[in-house]
């Protein structure tokens, strides 16, 4: 089991490598302008998508879709089939082992989820470097959050490359690009680079799958970085554009930024747990030699409950700490914010979110793969991944930036005309509402937000895409109406919208938005009754999903329904062609079902849905339970609790009812026209200036950091100038000076005449050797005979004594 | 000046005569200007030279036993002589040709190798 | 010291003829004469070769010096002897030169001779004299070189001679590409016409 795993998990994630290879040296050559290399790249990343789903399968197949460890689960399998089965995964799931206890109140699962460990499996297979007490493989962490990440993420690459092959087809013979003007007054033109693109994509797919299932920090670290290079190459695909390299090294800066926190957090783990694995380090005959991380922390004879690990304790001691206990604890902190701020960076969050917006530069199927769906979810997925080690320190951190990102880029969102920029805050936002539930204790919530996320954010960004392509504008304010030129692009958006917002009928059913937001509210307000001091961001929360009804429908009302702003445009406009908008109904259909309970019975009980069920599968052990901080006075409550009828049922209803007020305020402004926004703008211009400026941020970091930076910098530049290069060039006059004198005399007298008298001396000997060659052999006879008569003499009286 | 018809005939002997003809030899070949003197020259050279081989071979002469070559100087002196006998012809074939493009047997028009 | 012995008065001939006609060789300036007295030069020499008991080897001085090298000399001295080259005058200076240095290899030689060729003196008087003693006691007069060497040749190590069957035919290949080089070499040819340069001139 473990063993077929690994390996269908591990060729999943070398084919996009293979592919990556191939397309690297052999690129332009495939087809005709590298057109095979598309079939290259999506025939990869669509075997790798098999390939997880063969290992989903497998999984389901072992373990079942139930979240706890019922050991009875499995004989109430009578459940008919469903008609709502979300994809054939789970088909075969309520076919086979649909393995709810009815009878269990909503507790039960989490109750009986802390009862065992979690299964995992890990290993290794080849170890990096090995030296001392560092021992850094290449190994696996496979548990039910993987399998369902290399699924999610494989079917969503799969989608996008089928989709990037119609949109990029103008990369495949000469572009002109109208937005780069050459110095000539020309536009640029340049070869297409097809090709190319679909090389990145590989690497991208490669790199992310390889953070899924990294089995230690360290690989992560390595794949984390690789995600970062090929986001960076992805933004900065129009790489002649200003905006498209200028974006492209902010995303990498900003970046840096927070991967050097998560150095710090390496650091602090390594050096005081000795290993960087997660499930721990086994030696050849598979028995564990070196417990990892997690077991550390949450030692399993302590029922996982969170404790300062005992390397940490040794590590305060031998700091010469006077309280070990506090100190060592402060380490474990310090480790949990480093991590954080790694995933603070890649997730965007406040207040490194300014390179996401930005990112959209590049060519929107990047945007719907790496800075929606995929790479910026990594680092919640880190978080995820990682939970066992966050104290209630960390996590309340956690929720405060999560929770202070969702609501500032929802109202960011709000004045953006930008489609794609529109998106990219939203995506923000809902990063930010991932983080809020992990941050609250929503373990599962965050997670299955992150993966209903996905679906419909990709299916989002590529119908903008497919507007963008049909208009060749990301203007909002020249588009409209255009639902009656292109219905599929429209109504799949509308899902998209629809599933985003959470829509669904309370109590009964949904989309996938609305199942996982309303777990994120649940846990909010569960988290908010328990520490009243935090009760505000549930509010807040609440108010980010008004906020995202009314961006998103905004956005739809604008480009999809009313009188064309730009007729131009409109009369040009025109359907995708199938390979583009094939994708779109096929995310389409995930937004809707993904999150869905799969049987009629219990129909009505979100955590029945076989997703949660197998998200409850991997939840980190020891996280079920309520714990308490050390430092702030904050209970982190347990999860299950947050499914206790009326908590729920108030998260719902106020969920659904802010969104409502979103939606029907989006519909006054834009559709049904009744409140004039430009009225409503001038009548709260701060705030819209405000919003518009996208909370300043950018001149904030400018002010802040950016001038003095640049500032100095010129003050070195000066003194370096003035002063290092004068001395430095003073002193390299002089000895130029010195030694061009020293030197040609030297080179005179000694080298010149040297070799000149060496050739003088050649040719005075060669001429006088030319003297006895006079051709005359009577006189050579005598030489001979005087030449002989020599050695005689020589031999006889030179040599005797 | 009886003591050299009274004395048993030595290797000494030999060698002077010997020597004499080398030297002969080799004064012929500085001096001659005819092709074919220097030729003779040659011969006489290693006439002198073979008549050593011959006396150091040699049973019947006084001499000091270390230097005894027994039967291998006879063995020698005849390849000498064959290869002199080559030699003669080679050379001789030299000269004619010599003789046929430039019309003179004088060694001392024969300078086209001089430095 | 005693009667005149015979060996040392036939060697005093031969060794004076031969003396005598290599200088005459030597400062004869007709080409024809010098080949003449070569011959007798060689002649006498063979009579050396007798007297030092090599038999064959005198034999062959013989046939193939006198009877084969020497007509060929004389047969080239007949093809090229006209006028002009019968004496070629040699001039002064290379007459002292050569004289010069032939006199100093004499003088190097003639003692080398008498270091070498003398019998071994006081110190060794005895051994010596019974070295020279054992030699003439052992002294095979009569017997005939003809026969080992012959055996020597063909490659058969006898008492005091070695085997010589690779260089007997190495010199047998030799001389077969000697002779055919050399008749190659003097075959008749059309006369190149002689380039008018000043040193043909005044010919």
């Amino acid at each position: 089991m473990e063993s077929i795993l690994s390996n269908l998990l591990l060729i999943a994630w070398l084919l996009p490598l293979a592919s990556f290879c191939v397309i690297l040296f052999f690129g332009p050559r495939l087809g005709a302008a590298g057109r095979g290399a598309a079939y290259v790249a999506t025939g990869a990343i669509g075997g790798g998508f098999v390939l997880s789903l063969i290992s989903l399968l497998t999984w389901i197949g072992t373990h079942g879709v139930s979240g706890g460890h019922h050991p009875d689960a499995a004989e109430a399998s009578h459940v008919s089939l469903s008609n709502h089965v979300p994809q054939d995964v789970f088909h075969f799931a309520a076919e086979s082992k649909d393995s709810h206890s009815h009878d269990d109140t909503h507790h039960g699962h989490g109750h009986g989820h802390s009862s065992g460990p979690k299964d995992a499996y890990f290993g290794d297979w080849y170890t990096l470097v090995d030296f001392g007490r560092l021992k850094i493989t290449i190994g696996y962490y496979v548990d039910a959050l993987t399998v369902l990440m290399f699924t999610m993420v494989t079917l969503i690459a799969s989608c996008i490359h089928f989709y990037a092959m119609g949109y990029m087809h103008e990369e495949l013979h000469d572009v002109t690009d109208h937005e780069v003007t050459l110095s000539n007054g020309e536009h640029l033109h340049r070869k297409g680079r097809y090709y190319r693109f679909f090389q990145y994509l590989s690497l991208f797919c490669f790199s992310m799958l390889g953070i899924v299932i990294a089995g230690n920090i360290a690989m992560t670290f390595v794949f984390w970085e690789l995600v970062g290079i090929c986001s960076y190459f992805l933004i900065g695909f129009y790489i002649e554009r200003k905006s498209a390299s200028t974006a492209a090294n902010k995303a990498f800066i900003v970046n840096r930024v927070g991967d050097f926190g998560m150095i710090i957090g390496l650091m602090a783990l390594w050096g005081s747990l000795g290993t960087f694995s997660f499930g721990g380090e086994k030696n050849a005959a598979g028995e564990i030699i070196k417990p990892g991380i997690f077991a550390q922390a949450r030692a399993a004879e302590d029922d996982y409950a969170l404790k300062t690990p005992a390397g940490m304790l040794k590590r305060a001691e031998e700091m010469g700490a006077e309280d070990p206990e506090h100190i060592g604890h402060l380490l474990l902190i310090v480790a949990g914010l480093g991590i954080f701020c790694g995933c603070v960076g890649k997730s965007a969050q406040f207040p490194l979110h300014v390179w996401l917006p930005d990112a959209m530069e590049g060519p929107t199927p990047v945007s719907a793969l790496v800075h929606s769906a995929t790479m910026v979810a990594a680092g919640v997925f880190l978080v995820g991944r990682f939970y066992p080690m966050f104290t209630p320190e960390v996590l309340l951190t956690i929720a405060i930036i999560g929770c202070i990102t969702l609501f500032m880029a929802a109202t960011i969102a709000i004045t953006a005309t930008d489609i794609k920029r529109v998106l990219a805050y939203s995506t923000l936002s809902q990063l930010g509402y991932m983080m809020f539930a992990l941050g609250v204790g929503g373990w599962v919530a965050g997670m299955l937000h992150l993966i209903t996320h996905a679906f419909f954010k990709s299916l989002l960004f590529m119908c903008s895409g497919s507007v963008i392509h049909a208009v060749h504008t990301n203007e909002m304010t020249e588009m409209g109406g255009l639902r009656r030129k292109m219905p599929i692009t429209a109504y799949t958006m509308l899902v998209g919208c629809l599933a985003i917002m959470g829509a669904g009928v309370p109590t009964i059913v949904g989309l996938s938005g609305y199942y996982s937001k309303d777990a994120i509210l649940a846990q909010a307000l569960h988290f908010g009754k328990n520490n009243a001091t935090w009760d505000v961001m549930f509010y807040v929360a609440a108010a980010g999903a008004a906020v995202t009804a009314f961006y998103m429908f905004r956005l739809w009302f604008l480009t999809f329904i009313g009188e064309p702003r730009d007729p131009h445009r409109y009369d040009h406009a025109h359907e995708s062609p199938r390979v583009m908008w094939m994708p779109l109904v096929v995310l389409a259909f995930f937004a809707i079902f993904v999150a869905m309970p799969a049987d009629i019975e219990n129909f009505t009980d979100p955590t029945a849905s076989p997703m949660v069920q197998l998200l409850e599968q991997a939840r980190p052990d020891g996280t079920g339970l309520d714990f308490s901080g050390q430092l702030a006075a904050i209970t982190m409550p347990a999860e299950h609790g947050s499914h206790a009828e009326e908590i729920h049922l108030a998260a719902g209803m106020i969920a659904f009812g802010t969104a409502m007020f979103g939606l029907l305020l989006a519909s006054c402004l834009y559709w049904w026209r009744i409140l004039n926004p430009e009225e409503v703008r001038s009548m709260f211009a701060p705030i819209y200036r405000f919003l518009r400026n996208k909370w300043w941020f950018d001149e904030l970091y400018e002010t802040i950091f950016i001038r003095p930076t640049i500032f100095c910098g010129r003050c070195v530049a000066q003194f370096d100038q003035r002063g290092i290069d004068w001395m430095i060039n003073g002193l390299a006059s002089c000895t130029r000076t010195f030694t061009s004198g020293f030197d040609r005399w030297i080179d005179k007298i000694f080298v010149d005449g040297f070799v000149n008298w060496v050739a003088a001396r050649t040719f005075a000997i060669g001429i006088w050797l030319r003297k006895p060659q006079t051709g005359r052999l009577r006189q050579y006879v005598v030489f001979i005979v005087i030449g002989t008569m020599a050695m005689y003499i020589v031999a006889t009286f030179g040599l005797t004594n | 000046m009886t003591e050299i018809l009274t004395s048993p005939v030595g290797l000494t002997h030999y060698l002077v005569v010997g020597a004499v003809m080398f030297v002969s030899g080799v004064v012929c070949m500085a001096t001659k200007r005819n092709a074919l003197g220097v030729l003779m020259g040659i011969e006489l050279v290693l006439n002198g030279a073979n008549l050593n081989f011959v006396a150091f071979g040699s049973n019947f002469l006084e001499r000091n036993p270390t230097y005894q070559l027994g039967l291998d100087g006879q063995i020698i002196s005849l390849f000498v002589i064959v290869l002199a006998a080559a030699e003669a012809a080679v050379a001789l074939a030299i000269v004619l040709n010599f003789y046929n493009n430039h019309l003179t047997v004088d060694v001392d028009r024969a300078d086209e190798l001089r430095g | 010291m005693g009667e005149i012995n015979g060996h040392a008065i036939l060697f005093l001939f031969f060794g004076i003829l031969t003396c005598l006609f290599s200088l005459a060789v030597v400062f004869s300036s007709n080409v024809v004469r010098m080949a003449f007295y070569l011959i007798l030069a060689l002649a006498a020499t063979s009579g050396l070769h007798f007297l030092a008991g090599a038999d064959f080897v005198g034999a062959m001085q013989l046939v193939l010096y006198v009877g084969g090298t020497l007509v060929l000399l004389v047969f080239g001295v007949m093809l090229t002897a006209q006028n002009p080259f019968i004496s070629l005058r040699t001039a002064g200076g290379d007459w002292v030169v050569a004289a010069m240095v032939g006199g100093i290899l004499l003088v190097i030689l003639i003692p080398v001779a008498f270091q070498v060729g003398l019998p071994p003196t006081e110190a060794s008087q005895l051994g010596g004299r019974a070295d020279r003693e054992a030699v003439t006691s052992t002294d095979p007069v009569s017997v005939p070189t003809a026969t080992r060497i012959g055996l020597g040749l063909l490659g058969v190590p006898g008492d005091d001679v070695s085997g010589y069957l690779l260089p007997f035919e190495i010199i047998s290949i030799h001389l077969l590409v000697v002779l055919v080089g050399a008749a190659y070499l003097a075959r008749a040819k059309r006369r190149v016409t002689v380039r008018d340069t000043p040193g043909t001139a005044d010919v």
